[in-house]
């Protein structure tokens, strides 16, 4: 074959495939324990595998609106934080799921909810791969496979460090360091708000019937295992809510009738009168660290 | 078939493999089915514009050979001419032509029923077009010799790690490639492959990364204060850098796997030190284009001094037309004909003035090279907004609305971003300098740490790389 004859010709090439296979074997190293690492850090950072009591389960809004510290001072019990930004309605039921093979002494999970909650659009349509960091979590795995497309699931398998991005890394560093501190400091630009309402620009709430269905399931099989829920709103800020006030109003009765339905739920709502409030959000849906402050020692009270 | 995908991978893979294990006679015409392969996965049916501007510049290169009176030669240029360019000027500039009929007929209060084209511009229309119309440019002016094999020519026309972004290969350096006879050479797959990962990474951990913020904020100017638009004028600036770059590098280094040599596109331009020396390093395949068969056959600058102007501003505003059928791009055209102008101007004074030796300067050349870029990011204002009235509004707020600075929907993300920039023109710096290689030239960088750079990079796009983005310059 001719191929090969030129590769018995060529002088530079025992040398060459020398460089390239270490450095394949080097980036496979290399990536193997960056990976292991960025994992580990993701699990201290979201508390997995700890013996929380307490679990706080839902994305971004509460990430930032909850500061766990504080709670796990107050109360005396420890706390995973295991929110992600974008998680939806389906997401969150896989956390649960993960979180409770992980953590086998929560008690409780405070469940962030919001009008928005059972939006299908919006949130990342592709969210499965937030799972891509714990593809070695076997249920996991099994529902990254089953959404993902061939070459994506095995890319992100084969090669550890695909599995994350900047956002995780932080996450990560801040794991190793315990530091769960709200960063996202300023207040929001109301003025700019204003005119992205009136143009259109923001987020519509577009409720679907099967996402009130899968947090339906979630709260029984949480039922099951006698863990308590609290649905907790997180304020928003009025400018937002009132945007489109009558299907935001329908997302509220939702959460009351649930807690209504099912003994183990409890809803605190912590709309009024913090949504009034424009000094504690850094934007309209997240809080800053003067009003992560707030809404912690009012959970707090509310849940001693 | 993006370069920055699996299937491609695995397409060239193929093709390298065959390609060196078949008979020296046959490969030319396995890269030309490989090429229409990798084409045809876009849209198969396009495939037939190429070929046909194929068939028109290789019949009308012999015959122009053949023709002996001059008139015989200009009919055959001119049919090359008008029949390659009539699908360019169909699929890229229809609707911009009706689009200013409608607003003009209006203005008059005519009755204009035209309505826009359903059309989709075929992928690398313009590069292909060029490409063959410079050959039959060529062969008139007796440049280079005609091409008697179809399948060379045509396999020159459609080579695929070049087709659809550049660079703009002229047949003097690219079509007699064909004939040769490539060897394996590890050494070539090696440092093809090391310039394929620079462009990958500045493709898709630098320039993907940077249209995120770019995208959010040139969407909705009027909803971002003046610094906000600055940083993403200065984001947008990279981002298209490391795009387009970071395309004819991976073209580059697809190529050189293969044993052909492609020109080399781009030479560190944000470290241009006058505005002429930032278009012999900004996409050179074109600007030597348009220097070689427009400036120079409009007289260059051996005209009177205003055909001279004249001559700048037609290059630069045709270069600008070139890039899209907006009249946001004929402004960016125009600005840098006018910098360029400027520029001139501005030498003559110095020389008037007796400080003609402060160009040797080093502060005055920083200063230059600072300011070089400042004027170029203004320009990129207009070549990124949507619509000259967003350009003009930018500008406005760049200079008068100085308020909170938008960090992007992740403050981790911005910061990386700018850690990345400052990578990038580290990198830059060492090129500049000759310690680090540009486009296969030596390094001067210990070899353990050239290695240790690679592993970096490998990590850097499996863990930052966001992948899937299309190369902004497909759409030229």
């Amino acid at each position: 074959m001719k191929l090969i004859n030129d590769i018995k010709k060529d002088l530079n090439f025992k040398n060459n495939f020398k460089i390239v296979s270490t450095l394949i074997i080097t980036f496979f190293i290399c990536d193997f324990i960056l990976g292991i690492g960025i994992e580990k850090g993701l699990e201290k950072y979201y508390g997995l595998n700890t013996t929380a009591e307490i679990a706080l389960v839902g994305h971004s809004h509460l990430m930032l609106g909850i500061n766990k510290v504080k709670v796990e001072e107050s109360l005396n019990v420890k706390v995973s934080k295991y929110t992600r930004e974008g998680v939806n309605i389906s997401d969150r039921q896989i956390m649960i799921d993960q979180l409770l093979r992980k953590n086998n002494s929560i008690k409780t999970i405070i469940y962030g909810v919001d009008a928005w909650s059972f939006t299908g659009e919006g949130l990342s349509a592709n969210s499965y791969t937030l799972f891509y960091p714990f593809l070695a979590d076997a249920n996991v795995n099994a529902y990254v496979k089953k959404k993902s497309s061939f070459t994506e699931y095995w890319l992100h398998k084969l090669i550890k460090t695909t599995r994350f991005n900047e956002g995780l890394i932080s996450s990560s560093i801040r794991g190793y360091l315990s530091n769960w501190s709200n960063l996202k400091f300023g207040e929001v630009d109301t003025i700019r708000l204003k005119e992205e309402i009136k143009v259109g620009k923001f987020r519509k709430i577009n409720t679907k019937i099967e996402n009130i269905e899968i947090l339906r399931e979630s709260i029984k099989v949480l039922g099951l295992k006698n863990i308590q829920i609290i649905l907790l709103y997180v304020p928003t800020i009025d400018l937002y809510n009132t945007a489109e006030i009558s299907k935001f109003n329908e997302s509220i009765t939702i959460f009351e009738n649930l807690e209504k339905e099912f003994k183990h739920v409890k809803y605190i709502s912590f709309l009024e009168p913090w949504s009034h409030q424009y000094s504690i959000f850094h934007d309209p849906i997240h809080l800053n660290p003067k009003g992560q402050d707030l809404i912690t020692l009012e959970l707090i009270k509310k849940i001693k | 078939m993006l370069f920055n995908s699996w299937e491609f991978i695995l397409f060239f893979s193929g093709v390298f493999i065959l390609y060196f294990s078949i008979p020296y006679k046959v490969r030319s015409l396995f890269l030309l089915i490989a090429s229409y392969t990798f084409y045809m996965a876009w849209k198969w049916d396009y495939a037939l514009i190429m070929i046909g501007v194929t068939f028109v510049n290789y019949f009308a290169g012999k015959e122009i050979n053949k023709a002996i009176r001059k008139s015989h030669k200009q009919y055959w240029l001119f049919f090359a001419l008008s029949f390659s360019l009539i699908p360019l000027i169909y699929f890229k500039y229809a609707n911009f032509f009706i689009e200013n009929v409608t607003v003009f007929t209006s203005y008059f209060e005519l009755n204009n029923n035209i309505s826009p084209l359903q059309l989709i511009l075929p992928v690398g229309i313009s590069f292909f077009t060029f490409q063959s119309l410079s050959y039959s440019l060529d062969v008139y002016n007796n440049k280079t010799t005609v091409e008697n094999n179809f399948v060379n020519f045509a396999v020159f026309v459609a080579f695929f790690p070049q087709l659809v972004a550049g660079p703009i290969e002229r047949s003097t350096n690219l079509l007699s490639q064909f004939k040769e006879n490539h060897d394996f050479d590890s050494e070539k797959l090696v440092t093809g492959i090391q310039l394929f990962i620079w462009g990958l990474f500045k493709k898709v951990v630098i320039a993907d990364r940077l249209s995120l913020y770019v995208d959010s904020v040139y969407g909705t100017p009027e909803l971002h204060t003046g610094n906000t638009l600055t940083v993403a004028t200065l984001f947008f600036a990279i981002q298209i850098y490391c795009d387009f770059s970071g395309y004819s590098d991976m073209a580059i280094g697809i190529a050189r796997m293969l044993g052909f040599r492609l020109m080399q596109n781009f030479n560190l331009p944000y470290l241009a030190s006058s505005i002429a020396d930032f278009w012999k390093r900004w996409h050179i395949s074109l600007s030597t284009w348009f220097a070689d068969y427009l400036y120079i056959p409009l007289g260059g600058n051996r005209v009177k001094y205003i055909r001279w102007i004249l001559n700048i501003f037609i290059v630069f505003l045709v270069s600008g037309f070139w890039h899209g059928a907006q009249w946001t791009f004929v402004i960016w055209g125009g600005l840098h004909a006018l910098y360029y102008l400027f520029e001139s101007w501005g030498d003559k004074f110095l020389k008037l003035i007796s400080l003609n030796n402060i160009k040797n300067n080093t502060f005055y050349k920083v200063f230059k090279i600072l300011v070089v870029f400042i004027i170029v990011c203004y320009a990129w204002v207009f070549f990124r907004s949507n619509s000259v009235t967003d350009a003009f509004l930018i500008t406005e707020k760049i200079f008068t609305d100085w308020g909170s600075l938008y960090r992007g929907s992740s403050t981790v993300t911005f910061v990386l971003s700018i850690f990345l920039i400052c990578l990038l023109f580290g990198v830059q710096l060492l090129q500049y300098f000759k310690i680090a290689s540009i486009y296969f030239s030596k390094s001067k960088v210990y070899s353990s740490f050239q290695f240790a750079w690679y592993v970096m990079l490998l990590l850097g796009i499996s863990t930052l790389g966001i992948s899937s983005n299309a190369f902004i310059y497909f759409q030229f």
